[in-house]
């Protein structure tokens, strides 16, 4: 019998599978996007019938949410399950077939979107098909997961864990309820959903907002669970409160879907529940940032050494900044205001860039070396120069998309003293071209600091090391 | 009991899971399990990650 002490053999192929995956789609998933914000702000990029803003716009926001984002769910989850549990990975078959069926997923997804099929709900675009396929992987995702669980030496099943089972299981949920729908034709792509009127909005929204809050939060406080102490060499400030933080951001998110409905036919009652629901968020939200950031107590001159924990801190502190923000937007009279506007664009670049995207960065330029078996990243210059680079493309992207936010619904609302509109539409389009033009300065330094990733990963998987002194923080994790 | 719970699903159900998060609250924070409870944080640290 296996006992604690005994070293299993991890399955890291497949972690690095994703990795690469997490890095490649991610370079797209931002290319794409800047290309986009180009488009906003020049309207001639339009080209023919394929790259147009409509449907480059769902490719975007897939290839960063689902593709980038769920790859590193996947190699982090994979990574970081195995060490917590002392096992190796369940099914060395069924892990490689949730790689290249994710993938295939992707491109599935990615030429329906460039061809015009699409079953036109945000963030849940792909037709019955691709739907039906995700649905195979995602479960094969799950066994895999459960199982591993299953084989642990470990006792007890570690926090960061229970964050993934939880968006496994919830996404799982919410992808099978928003999507049901019927093919017009078995060899057709169009399908109709069996939701209609104000209960598919509803339904649309409870999963949309709830992918936002088991995909892009859950599942990334799980890699904040496992990452973060690993990086700090120190454990989580306090188990006790992971604990708390993980049932009440359970019990409270699922409720806070009707927020994205304000000022519609939903029942008034769900949209003051949506709202309630969303400001109680702040505690659970603001309950994990602190026990993240804690984690570095006594050891914060941690900070100055290593510029991968920095990318941490950093998305931890973006973190609470869209999780005090979202509640704020979803009191109804802030968002008679923002809603609809580029504000909405602005929050969820904030919690996307900042949180999502840098835990990621932090995470992957941890893994690099440990996967590759180096001794450290090729340069740790390129990596403080790719967290200020993004850093700087962040905050002219949302301060941009602040402004221009505001200045549209104000606009929006503006009358003259004999009740007409002060403004016509395109005056506020005229009025937001110069913050478009900055939003996209922000998303090309995102994109620069993505590649200059891409080029150091590529360097230490080589097995290069630069001539530089930069090894203050490699020492650190020597 | 089922036309009870039908009719009143939104205040049962809400007490429902405000009572189990209250246990649950209750049971990490319980007096005399701290110890154990936080011995839990050091598993990401034991252990080769290689």
């Amino acid at each position: 019998m296996n006992t604690l002490n005994e070293k299993p053999i991890y399955n890291d192929e497949i972690v690095k599978l994703f990795t690469i995956a997490t890095v490649f789609w991610g370079i797209v998933g931002f290319a794409v996007g800047l290309f986009i914000a180009l488009q906003m702000a020049f309207p001639s990029l339009n080209i023919g019938e394929y790259l147009t803003f409509g449907r480059l716009r769902p490719l975007h926001t897939s290839a960063v949410i689902f593709a980038f984002g769920g790859n590193a769910l996947f190699a982090t989850s994979y990574f970081s399950v195995q060490r917590t549990c002392r096992a190796r990975l369940w099914g060395d078959g069924w892990a490689k077939f949730t790689f290249w069926g994710y993938q295939f997923f992707i491109v599935l997804a990615a030429i329906g979107y460039v061809t015009g099929i699409t079953q036109a709900k945000e963030y849940a675009e792909p037709e019955w098909y691709a739907d039906l396929w995700l649905t195979f992987v995602w479960v094969a995702y799950l066994i895999v997961f459960l199982m591993t669980l299953k084989d642990r030496r470990e006792p007890h099943i570690y926090v960061g864990n229970w964050f993934f089972l939880a968006f496994i299981v919830t996404v799982a949920v919410l992808h099978l309820a928003n999507n049901v729908s019927i093919p017009v034709s078995f060899l057709g792509a169009k399908s109709y959903p069996a939701w209609g009127g104000v209960q598919s909005a509803m339904i649309q929204w409870w999963y949309g907002h709830n992918a936002v809050g088991f995909f892009l939060t859950a599942g990334f406080l799980g890699i904040m669970y496992y990452f973060v102490p690993k990086r700090t060499g120190r454990p989580v400030y306090s188990y006790r409160l992971s604990i708390l933080h993980f049932w009440s951001l359970i019990f409270i998110y699922i409720w806070a879907g009707p927020h994205h409905l304000h000022y519609t036919a939903l029942p008034d009652w769900a949209q003051t529940l949506g709202a309630t629901f969303s400001i109680m968020l702040w505690m659970p939200s603001w309950g994990g940032m602190i026990n993240g950031m804690m984690t570095l107590s006594g050891a914060w001159h941690k900070l100055r050494e290593d510029p991968v924990l920095r990318f941490m801190i950093i998305s931890l502190a973006f973190y609470g900044m869209s999780t005090f923000e979202g509640p704020l937007m979803s009191i109804k009279t802030v968002n008679a205001l923002s809603h609809y506007t580029d504000w909405t664009i602005g929050h969820v670049h904030s919690g996307a860039l900042g949180w999502v995207a840098f835990i990621s960065f932090g995470a992957i330029y941890h893994l690099v070396p440990v996967l590759w078996k180096r001794d450290g990243l090729y340069s740790m210059k390129l990596v403080n120069m790719h967290l200020w680079i993004a850093t700087l493309g962040i905050v002219l992207y949302i301060t941009a998309m602040w402004v221009s936010g505001i200045m549209q619904g104000l606009m929006w609302r503006s009358y003259d003293s004999m009740g007409f509109l002060e403004y016509s539409f395109v005056e506020t389009v005229m009025a937001m071209h110069p913050f478009y033009v900055i939003r996209a300065l922000g998303g090309s330094l995102f994109l620069i600091g993505a590649l200059i990733m891409a080029y150091n990963l590529y360097r230490t998987v080589r097995g290069d090391k630069a001539p530089e002194a930069t090894q203050v923080g490699e020492t650190a994790h020597a | 009991m089922i036309d009870w719970l039908t009719n009143n699903a939104g205040m049962s159900g809400l007490l429902f899971f405000f009572i189990v998060f209250l246990c649950i609250a209750g049971w990490s924070y319980r007096p005399g399990a701290k110890e154990n409870m936080e011995s839990h944080k050091y598993i990401p640290l034991e252990g080769d990650e290689q």
